[in-house]
């Protein structure tokens, strides 16, 4: 998700010469207007001049490396702030409201505010929209309205071939815009604003190695540390980076001056470095943690729970043994460094250094919750299917983000709508109308008691599905494409493939593979609907199709016996065949609907993807009571996890339930797990079993939560959500849950003592 | 006897940690000759479904007792062959005592072994020898409760003497059957310093036991026998504390008795 209003008020710059409020957000406006009609791409290079270094912040007391940012209300951002040129239009006239302008100056934000509310990105792509785009997808407010389908307008998941940068460093990526500048027969203006933005780049070291020098010079212990910043600042400007630390300051400055906050495969780019450094004994293994941790926590301050990804381990890595040894040393730093931030991912493989799984779950055990696991073995080939890519292709497969695929710096992959599938459920049990609103939602489809069988209720459920994928591909194609028109961003078409090779800004014919996805909401929620439905409607046929209706209407008040019994049907995550053959029809039926979407939009793939974050608790709040049992206004079910409280059947079950849905037809989908603290320390061995019995079943990646005090108490306060959390005292196993209240407590007093 | 034999089932746990080595799927048959004081499955008495309801819950009565055939329950414990592979895990029979339901409970343990499943019996040991033996070619690990020391104090806590169940264990012990000794330690009742004593001496007497495992009491099952409108045995045992499991692990530490652990 975007930051929203609200939060821009944290972004608010303190560069030197804008010292007033919006006095930057004016100067980026009248440079924008004064170059409107420039070429996009030396627009682009004015604007990011005016931005950098202003935004960028003071090298704070512990930082090892220079490189933390906040936003302007109005400006130019590919990721954090939204789409290509953006304005906050809320914070700038709370600002207006709270602090005092001159009537003049007054004059001039009100103005500024008039022209980007056509001028701004978001504004035009919205403005773009044709007739049956603006009918298929009416609203924007997917938090706060009820609806099947809504468009979402960014750009995300952006990562950069940081290899390139390094090998190339600044004078050599300014060297290869100059030539590919002087190969062209004609319109050359990319390649010249790729130059200017460079300059702007070294501009910023510039600015830091000032500041880093003058720290210094004021003396105290950190005099040396400062000195040899200010070094390595000034050196990145006239070459390649040599060491480490070199290396890892001209990446962060660039990620944050690209506008982009997933970092790719950081073991195979910074790996050769760390050997190098190593075997010359410039630095030692504790001096190379204390850089990660410092880059560590760099990337929390630029704060994005969603983002900034850095992935380690897998296959595909050309030096595999200095990638190794650099992987060890980032999750050593994720286990040391206690933030939520970077989201560490391990990629692994039958056969790599075992090392690296054995750190993983030692830092997962002691609740990091990082890093996240990919299984490569499954990945690959599924990436190969879902992509249509090559083997060597599908092995830079890269997840960003919440978990949504891509190819390395080679596509992008961008979710650009939601759907509540559970929506399209509810709207085809009432006949095209919305419960919620008693409005008419998508389209109008036959009354549920006109329905002869099963089928028929399936076919008006898929009809709404399918009728909003197709409009929401159609929708990020264009938001491509008007974004495309707007900028070619700079320094993210430098360092993506092919965009230099072929001449072309990455989202107008530059990106290999020019991709998009549909996040989706509710999965399991309407397959474990519809196969109660089935069950009790039309096989054991112990109530009709409108007593569910009406079940669910009422919230299943006056319905206990009814909610009870669908709550008793098979449910996903339990390794049940009925319960999990439906959410396999209903996830291919998505995921297939999604796929064939591709040509028709013009794009080269367009993928569900299956993820997890507030979405699926905006979302349950408009939505009514489901056949699953799920009440108003209860979550949706997380990713293509059970619904909370809905797998009793034991870890290996569920894990089963999981990897019966085809990884090869979606660009990702969230696993969650939880397990207790100790079946990581008293039982990791047969942790490591069931891992590896799942991954080798076919899972492809696990999100693991090491249950916490504070899980406990929610399952003291909440069991019905805590069916399967399992605890271990004295001699056997119990469901938390099934314990009487005082031993539980028991329980926790003792999970507390570990 | 036949994949069509029908039994009892009280419950099937699965990605069960604790009974036995590796990741398994316990099976819980219905039914147990002994009634000890501590039983934590009042609901595993009886051989026959039954029904009960739980006080000042909405969730209506609940069945205890499931009839299956042993194709369904190796269905079942078919589903996790992957994890066993990993792991070293395989089935384990529990109850109730599973010996009890014997042609369903051999039938089982044969299909396991027919499909290269790892099997575990957890039993009290008490029934015909003869039975026992029968068994004894499918079962790869014998998890055998060892509940008292002393005749009386065996009958008075479990309801039978010890007799059958030491001459069954001698039996198997010389047939060569690997046995893991399973101790339920209920303070102020069967902790006595001759129990400790009586367990040393296993230690050293069978030297080839896969080991012996003090299981701590604890006493979860209180609640299922209102549910169950049984009495409630009377039991003036106390929840073992950190002082006492110290006490066990030092005298099995000082005796040289590496063989055993409290679980």
């Amino acid at each position: 998700m975007t930051m929203t209003d609200s939060t821009c008020i944290e972004c608010a710059p303190r560069g030197e010469i804008f010292d007033r409020p919006l006095a930057l957000e004016l100067a980026f406006t009248d440079t924008y207007r004064r170059h409107r009609n420039d070429p996009i791409a030396l627009r682009e290079a004015k604007c990011l001049r005016v931005q950098f270094p202003a935004i960028l912040q003071p090298i704070d007391g512990r930082d090892l490396f220079a490189g933390r940012i906040r936003y302007p209300l109005v400006g130019f951002s590919p990721e954090p702030m939204g789409l290509g040129y953006y304005c906050c239009f809320k914070t700038v006239r709370e600002t207006l409201e709270k602090l005092p302008f001159s009537t003049a100056e007054r004059e001039s934000v009100e103005d500024m505010l008039v022209f980007w509310e056509a001028e701004c990105t978001h504004a035009k792509t919205r403005a773009a929209f044709p007739d049956s785009l603006r009918r298929a997808l009416p609203s924007d407010e997917w938090m706060s309205t009820s609806g099947i389908a809504f468009p979402l307008y960014r750009m995300a998941g952006i990562t950069l071939d940081y290899g390139k940068l390094l090998e190339l460093g600044i004078p050599g990526l300014k060297r290869l815009a100059r030539e590919q500048a002087a190969s062209c027969d004609g319109e050359r203006s990319l390649f010249d604003g790729m130059g200017a933005a460079l300059d702007v780049l070294e501009d910023s070291c510039r600015r830091y190695a000032r500041e880093a020098a003058e720290l210094a010079a004021a003396g105290g212990e950190r005099a040396r540390e400062l000195e040899q910043m200010s070094e390595i600042l000034e050196a990145l400007t006239s070459r390649a980076p040599e060491t480490l630390r070199e290396a890892i300051q001209l990446f962060w400055l660039y990620a944050l001056l690209s506008g982009t906050w997933n970092y790719g495969r950081m073991d195979v780019y910074l790996g050769g470095f760390l050997a190098d450094d190593l075997e010359s004994g410039r630095i030692t293994r504790e001096e190379a943690l204390g850089l990660l941790r410092s880059l560590w926590r760099l990337i929390t301050a630029y704060d994005n729970q969603y983002n900034n990804r850095v992935f380690v381990g897998g296959r595909g890595r050309p030096d595999e043994k200095a990638a190794d040894q650099f992987a060890l040393l980032a999750i050593e730093a994720t286990r040391t460094v206690i933030t939520n931030q970077p989201q560490l991912s391990l990629r692994f493989y039958e056969g790599q250094n075992p090392e690296l799984m054995r750190a993983a779950l030692t830092c997962l055990g002691e609740g990091r919750t990082f890093p996240i696991l990919y299984n490569d073995d499954v990945n690959i080939p599924a990436v190969e299917r879902a992509f249509g890519a090559g083997p060597d292709e599908a092995a830079e497969y890269m997840p960003y983000g919440c978990g949504e695929y891509t190819i390395n710096h080679a596509s992008v992959g961008t979710p650009n709508g939601v759907i509540n599938l559970l929506k399209c459920l509810e709207v085809a049990l009432h006949g095209g109308i919305d419960p919620m609103t008693r409005q008419p939602c998508g389209i109008p489809t036959a009354a549920p008691d006109r329905f002869t069988g099963f089928e028929d209720l399936w076919q008006a459920y898929a009809r709404q599905v399918e009728h909003h994928l197709e409009a929401l591909a159609l929708q990020e194609k264009l938001t491509y494409d008007v974004t495309g028109a707007a900028a070619p961003f700079l320094l993210v078409s430098l360092l993506t493939d092919d965009c230099v090779r072929r001449k072309k800004e990455v989202f107008s014919g530059g990106v290999r593979r020019l991709g998009g996805t549909i996040e989706t909401y509710g999965n399991i929620n309407v397959s474990d609907s519809l196969c109660a439905i089935r069950r009790l409607v039309y096989e054991d046929r112990v109530c009709t199709l409108s007593d569910i209706i009406r079940a669910c209407d009422a919230d299943f008040s006056g319905f206990e016996d009814l909610h009870r019994r669908l709550l008793g049907a098979p449910k996903f995550g339990n390794d049940l065949g009925e319960a999990d053959d439906m959410a396999r029809r209903t996830h291919d039926h998505v995921c297939l609907s999604a796929q064939a979407q591709a040509a028709r939009a013009g794009l080269d793939t367009y993928l569900v993807v299956i993820i997890n974050n507030s979405a699926n608790v905006n979302f349950g709040a408009h939505t009514a009571a489901s056949a699953d049992g799920r009440r108003l206004g209860e979550p949706l079910a997380n990713a293509v996890n059970p619904q909370a409280g809905r797998d009793r059947s034991g870890t290996t079950a569920f894990l089963n339930s999981l990897t019966k849905l085809d990884p090869g037809i979606h660009a990702g989908a969230v696993q969650n797990m939880k397990f207790s603290r100790g079946l990581f320390t008293r039982n990791r061995p047969k942790l490591e079993a069931m891992l590896g019995g799942y991954f080798r079943s076919g899972g492809t990646q696990a999100m693991i939560t090491v249950v916490s005090r504070d899980d406990l108490e929610a399952a003291m306060r909440e069991p019905e959500k805590w069916g399967h959390l399992m605890v271990r005292v004295g001699g056997f196993s119990a469901r938390f849950i099934d314990l009487p209240r005082g031993t539980q407590l028991d329980v926790l007093a003792r999970t507390l003592n570990e | 006897m036949s994949r069509e034999t029908r039994g009892i089932v009280l419950d099937i746990q699965r990605a069960a940690l604790h009974d036995g080595p590796g990741v398994r799927t316990t099976v819980f048959l219905k039914g147990c000759p002994l009634r000890c004081l501590w039983c934590h499955n009042p609901e595993s008495w009886k051989t026959d479904p039954e029904c009960a309801v739980a006080p000042g819950q909405d969730e209506g009565p609940k069945t205890y007792g499931l009839p299956m055939t042993v194709a369904e329950v190796m269905g079942e414990v078919r589903k996790d062959l992957v994890y066993y592979e990993t792991s070293g895990g395989g089935l384990t029979l529990s109850g109730g005592e599973p010996t009890l339901q014997f042609e369903f409970c051999a039938a089982l343990l044969r299909a396991a072994h027919a499909g290269g499943i790892h099997t575990c019996l957890d039993t009290c040991g008490f029934g015909p020898a003869e039975r026992f033996l029968e068994l004894l070619p499918d079962v790869d690990l014998f998890l055998w409760d060892y509940k008292a020391t002393g005749r009386d104090l065996h009958k008075a806590l479990t309801g039978v003497t010890p007799d059958t169940i030491a001459r069954n264990f001698r039996l198997l012990y010389e047939r060569g059957a690997r046995i893991m000794l399973r101790c339920p330690m209920v303070p102020g009742i069967n902790d006595g310093d001759a129990h400790l004593e009586a367990l040393a001496g296993i230690a050293r007497d069978f030297p080839d036991l896969a080991g012996i495992e003090l299981l701590p009491y604890h006493d979860w099952g209180a609640g299922k026998y209102e549910m169950l409108g049984l009495p409630r045995p009377a039991l003036a045992a106390h929840l073992p504390d950190e002082d006492l499991l110290r006490k066990w692990r030092g005298y099995f530490e000082k005796t040289g008795c590496a063989n055993v652990v409290v679980a």
